[in-house]
C-alpha cells in the first residue's frame, strides 16, 4: 500500500505578537479508510493566454472521492497570477511563487480551471494524488 | 512589515521513484511584496451538527484580496469528514487528519467559506486566516 504524506508548516515571528508556528501532516487515504492514495499524475504547463481553461478535468477520476491537488505559480511576479477556480467559481489567485494544496471532490462536472492574468509566458505545476 | 511563510512537504512512494517536494512561499498582499498583517486568529471548533455553516465569511474589504486559508479536519475516525464549499460549489472533502491550504480571493459577496460536517457528533476543525481587511460588522 502506498503512502503519501502532505505537510504543512506555517510561520510567523511577527505576524501577531506571539510567534505563529503551526505543523500539520496528512497522510494521503481513500475515501472513509485507512488505505493510501494509490495513483498521482502531475504535469507542469506553460501558458500564453488569458482564456480560462481547465487545468485538470474529472474525466478519469472517480467522483465524491478523497483526491488531493497541489498547484503552484513557480513564476516570480508579484504581479501576475493564476485564478484559480472549480467549474465557474473562483476559488483564488496565485501570485508568483504562491501554492495551494485541496481536496478535490472530482464530482461531475466539478473540472479545476486556471485563468492566466497576463498573456505573456506563466508556467503553473501541478499534482493530483487520487 | 510582518513575515509570513507557508512550506509545503509531499512525500510518497507511490511511484517507483519516490516523490518528495517542497515548496515555500512568503504570504504577501494582492499585487506586492508586502506581508499580510491580519489574521482570524488560529481557531479549533467541535461541531455537534451535520449543518452546513458559515466558516469565513466573505466581506466587501477582502474581495479581490490575497486571504490565505488554512483548514484541518482533526478527527480520529477515517470515516469522518466536513464538505467544504464555496458559494455552493463544492470543493472537497477533508477526511480524519486532512488540511487545506487555500488563496481565498473572495470573489464576490456570496463567496463564503462554508462547511457541512459528515456526523453529529463531536467533530473538531482547527481553522485560520492570514489576510489583508476584512469589513467589520456594526453592533
Amino acid at each position: 500500500m502506498a503512502t503519501t504524506t502532505a505537510t504543512i508548516s506555517l510561520a510567523s515571528a511577527d505576524l501577531t505578537s506571539n510567534a505563529l508556528n503551526i505543523t500539520n501532516t496528512a497522510i494521503l487515504n481513500k475515501r472513509g479508510n485507512e488505505e493510501g492514495l494509490d495513483t498521482v499524475i502531475s504535469a507542469t504547463k506553460t501558458f500564453t493566454s488569458t482564456s480560462a481553461v481547465d487545468l485538470v478535468a474529472v474525466t478519469g477520476f472517480t467522483g465524491t472521492a478523497a483526491n488531493k491537488v497541489y498547484i503552484a505559480n513557480t513564476g516570480t511576479s508579484e504581479s501576475d497570477y493564476f485564478t484559480i477556480g472549480i467549474q465557474t467559481e473562483e476559488i483564488g489567485r496565485l501570485y508568483g511563487g504562491d501554492w495551494m494544496f485541496i481536496p478535490w471532490d472530482a464530482d461531475t462536472d466539478d473540472d479545476i480551471t486556471i485563468t492566466p492574468s497576463v498573456a505573456t509566458a506563466m508556467t503553473a505545476e501541478y499534482i493530483v494524488f487520487s | 512589515m510582518a513575515t509570513t511563510t507557508a512550506t509545503l512537504t509531499l512525500s510518497s512512494d507511490i511511484q517507483s521513484d519516490a516523490l518528495l517536494l517542497t515548496k515555500q512561499t512568503s504570504l504577501y498582499k494582492a499585487n506586492t511584496t508586502t506581508g499580510l498583517d491580519q489574521t482570524t486568529g488560529f481557531t479549533k471548533t467541535i461541531f455537534s451538527a451535520t449543518t452546513n455553516i458559515v466558516l469565513l465569511d466573505s466581506t466587501t474589504l477582502g474581495v479581490g484580496k490575497a486571504a490565505k486559508v488554512y483548514i484541518a479536519n482533526r478527527s480520529t475516525d477515517a470515516s469522518e469528514f466536513v464538505l467544504i464549499t464555496i458559494n455552493a460549489q463544492i470543493i472537497g472533502r477533508l477526511y480524519a487528519g486532512d488540511w487545506m491550504f487555500i488563496p481565498w480571493s473572495q470573489s464576490d459577496a456570496a463567496g463564503n467559506i462554508e462547511l457541512a460536517p459528515s456526523v453529529a457528533t463531536a467533530l473538531p476543525v482547527e481553522y485560520m486566516m492570514i489576510h489583508e481587511g476584512a469589513t467589520q460588522t456594526s453592533a
